[in-house]
């Protein structure tokens, strides 16, 4: 989109290149870097095998972080009902295949995820509540009604060949769910990056007043960023069900707070208005890498929280520095 | 040196990475004495006052204060050492009441509580001496910007400074409400305080300083007391050039009645509003601060909900109940408030420019690079938006470039009717001109435009008709050629005679 140019010239305010630069090299560097920490500490680290891995643990949260992306980058703050509708895609794809097939019920899964996203939205966007209650709130309405959908319950599926085909390899090599994850990532760029809505969304999030004031429809540009967050979280869902032909309702547990890391990480501002998708993507890798080489060394779960607790603390330290140094007169 | 000097800053620069700010600046205050600062903004003006503040640290030169020389380490070092700042946005907490804003950070507490009366009889006291009338139990939000502003000043000399610094204290107030101000002002000189004082009001700086200090592109070009000096010699020195007519009207033929409201009414706000605006047309909109100017801009706009009244483009009735249908049914609005209301600061200039528009440069939802780059570059070179380049993100702009960028999005949008509110409010002078220009440009190509403004003598000069508002109603149609007094008779709900 905008190519970089120099500095402008003449009377322009200061903003510092470190606030430019520092925020978009700091995390290919933090790749990097851990990358060959990684191999430093552990000679399965840099092995096909477990960077495979790496990349099909990824993809159910990925797909997740693009939505979530939208949410920040509107100033939505964040989508906390993910855990319930990653249950959704799960639970009604795996308890409808074997009445009216893999594919329609996985549809259904997808729809029932958007209706909640929609919901979400609606009482976002356009009645104006605060996201994390609502979503809060609506997370834990939708989560009982798929309890009582399944009776509380863990769902077993019946159609080994589908999940044989999202794990099967093409070429050998990379997973069908990992393509389908990248190809989510490629169109959420080029979305947020490219269409009027992805524009509107980076306005929204900077100032809604103004952007309001210049025609923009920014109830529905809120409402959309938490109906792609539904579905793309029922998506995950279903994909995740298929997968483990297993669902139970906490299957997405976690999952909003991964995201979340993943997106801050990948330094989209809390505070709306900037931050990509690939970033997110970045900040969503450098985590999963860093789990990974926590998991090699046999850390326990317990301190792995601990970093990663501490990764959104400073990723969030590091972005309110940034605006503070570089955004205010 | 003598003891009377408050403050001397000596051979003062300052580069950022890029740009130099100041080089070799020196200005110096007597106690007792109003002493101005104008430049056009990009000027120095504020770097210099943030050096003076402890923001920023200079590269090289000296301060004094009273003789001493000082290193302002930060804001609260320069703070203690009697420097208070008042600067154009205000920092008032608006849940407060106007006692416990005064005496934010030394309210007096007894056995760890508030000492409410000792809280209000301070508070008091600071308003007696600068002679304000306002209710230390008011909440400050419940204020005008005015009284907000006198609250402002209160609390920073509630701190008991030497030096007070005024930056563009009446860019929101009307002229009566800047006389109370200038009253206050006087107040602290008599009580030996030194002012300086930031102001694009020339008339005003003429008014209250006594000396006044000329910078321009970071350096100093004069410091000379006020009574030798007129408004078009200050505005000479600050440019550079002459500029023979600060407000130059465009002769514009005069064509159909393009925007037609009728009726217009707003609870509370204003009642019964008809006006009529002719392509080519500049209808001014007059009246003092709160007379309901902004107010009607708004709901024409579709920006606020209107109670009763209908709006015509071209004889035919248009629904508009939000900027979309505004926008739609040809209207736009430049507003009063830029940072809130104008700009989107972490935006480029490009996508600015477009954001009314994205519609007509995008294909099945998609932005076309390429035609979004045409339209933004077009209008910003039509604009003279400095710099030249559309990729800078619009927060990095001096004030009077981003409201040519906020020009540019409406003008991309090819509007029939335009509403301009303080179009030139917070503006430099050189960015003020070329701003009346486009204006003038406007109306030739037939687009009718309400314009309001503040500044009576910019009102006078550009509109071709004024209709003047008093408390949230029409209270006078006048032709070209009216007076500043009939304006104000009308504005202020006299009866004109």
């Amino acid at each position: 989109m905008t190519t970089p140019v120099p500095p402008p010239p003449g009377r322009t305010i200061n903003r510092g290149l470190f606030s430019h630069y520092g925020a978009r090299l700091g995390l290919p560097a933090g790749i990097l870097v851990t990358l060959i920490a990684g191999a430093l500490v552990s000679d399965r680290f840099l092995t096909v095998q477990n960077l495979t891995n790496v990349l099909i643990n990824m993809s159910i949260i990925g797909i997740i972080v693009v939505g979530m992306t939208f949410v920040f980058v509107t100033r939505g703050l964040a989508d906390l009902s993910v855990p319930a509708t990653v249950a959704v895609g799960g639970l009604l794809v795996l308890g409808l295949e074997s009445s009216i097939g893999t594919i329609p019920a996985a549809i259904v899964g997808v729809l029932a995820a958007a209706i909640a996203g929609g919901i979400n939205g609606w009482l976002i966007g356009y009645a104006g509540l605060n996201p994390v209650i609502t979503t809060l709130a609506s997370g834990t309405i939708v989560l009982g009604i798929a309890q009582v959908f399944v009776g509380g319950v863990i769902v077993y599926g019946d159609n080994t060949e589908a999940q044989a085909f999202l794990t099967g390899r093409v070429f050998g090599v990379v997973p069908v769910i990992v393509l389908i994850f990248l190809a989510v990532v490629v169109i959420g760029h080029l979305v947020l990056s490219r269409s009027m809505l992805g524009r509107w969304s980076y306005a929204v999030g900077s100032n809604p007043s103004a952007t309001g004031a210049s025609a923009v429809p920014v109830k529905r540009v809120r409402a959309i960023a938490f109906l792609m967050t539904g579905t793309l979280s029922g998506f995950s869902g279903v994909l995740l069900g298929i997968t483990l032909q297993t669902a139970r309702p906490g299957i997405g547990t976690g999952y909003e707070f991964d995201a979340i890391t993943a997106v801050v990480v990948g330094g989209v501002s809390l505070l709306g208005g900037s931050g990509t998708v690939l970033y997110a993507f970045g900040g969503l890798l450098f985590v999963q890498l860093l789990t990974n080489i926590m998991v090699l060394l046999g850390v326990p779960t317990e301190p792995q929280g601990l970093v990663k607790g501490a990764l959104i603390v400073g990723a969030v330290a590091i972005d309110v520095a940034l605006r503070r140094r570089g955004g205010r007169e | 040196m003598t003891t009377s000097t408050a403050l001397r800053m000596t051979g003062i620069s300052k580069s950022f990475p890029g740009i130099r700010a100041l080089s070799d600046v020196g200005v110096d205050v007597e106690k007792g004495e109003v002493h101005a600062i104008v430049g056009e903004n990009g000027a120095g003006k504020s770097t210099l006052m943030k050096i003076l503040a402890g923001v920023y640290q200079p590269d090289a030169g000296t301060i004094e204060l009273a003789g001493e020389t000082v290193r302002l380490a930060d804001p609260i070092e320069a703070r203690r050492r009697g420097i208070g700042m008042v600067y154009q946005e205000l920092n008032l907490v608006p849940d407060l009441t106007v006692a416990e804003n005064i005496l934010l950070g030394s309210t007096p507490a007894r056995f760890g509580l508030v000492d409410r009366r000792a809280l209000r009889a301070q508070a008091r006291a600071v308003l007696d001496e600068l002679d304000a009338r306002i209710d230390t139990d008011d909440l400050v939000g419940s204020l005008t910007v005015s009284q907000q502003q006198i609250v402002e000043i209160a609390k920073v000399y509630a701190a008991r400074p030497a030096i007070v610094v005024l930056d563009e204290p009446t860019s929101s107030l009307s002229e009566h409400e800047t006389q109370s101000l200038f009253r206050i002002i006087r107040r602290m000189t008599e009580a030996g305080l030194a002012v300086i004082y930031i102001s694009h009001r020339l008339r005003e700086v003429l008014d209250i300083s006594q000396r006044v200090t000329v910078l321009r592109d970071g350096r100093l070009v004069e410091t000379r007391p006020t009574a030798g000096i007129s408004a078009g010699e200050m505005i000479k020195l600050m440019v550079g050039r002459d500029l023979t007519d600060v407000f130059p009207k465009r002769e514009v033929a005069i064509g159909d009645v393009v925007l037609e409201v009728t009726g217009l009414s707003r609870v509370d706000e204003f009642t019964d509003i008809s006006l009529t605006v002719r392509a080519g047309e500049i209808l001014g909109l007059a009246g003092l601060v709160g007379a309901g100017r902004t107010e009607v801009a708004r709901a024409i706009f579709g920006l606020d909900k209107r109670d009763a009244g209908t709006v015509q483009i071209d004889g035919t009735e248009v629904s508009i109940r939000d900027p979309r249908d505004a926008v739609r049914a040809g209207i736009a609005y430049v507003p009063e408030d830029r940072k809130r209301d104008g700009i989107v600061p972490q935006l480029s200039i490009k996508d600015n420019i477009s954001l009314a528009v994205l519609d007509r440069v995008s294909l099945a939802g998609w932005v076309k690079g390429g035609a979004e780059r045409t339209l933004a570059k077009d209008k910003a070179v039509e604009l003279t938006v400095s710099p030249p380049a559309i990729a800078p993100r619009v927060d990095t702009l001096s004030g009077g470039n981003q409201q040519k960028v906020v020009f540019a999005k409406w003008l991309a949008a090819a509007p029939r009717v335009l509403i301009l509110d303080e179009p030139t409010r917070g503006v430099d002078v050189g960015a003020k001109a070329d701003i009346h220009t486009i204006i003038g440009n406007l109306a030739a190509q037939g687009t009718a435009i309400i314009m309001i403004s503040s500044e009576l003598p910019e009102v006078l000069a550009v509109s071709d008709r004024i209709v003047v508002l008093h408390e949230g109603q029409i209270s006078a149609e006048l032709p070209r050629g009216a007076s500043e007094h009939d304006v104000m008779h009308a504005a202020t709900g006299e009866v004109s005679s």
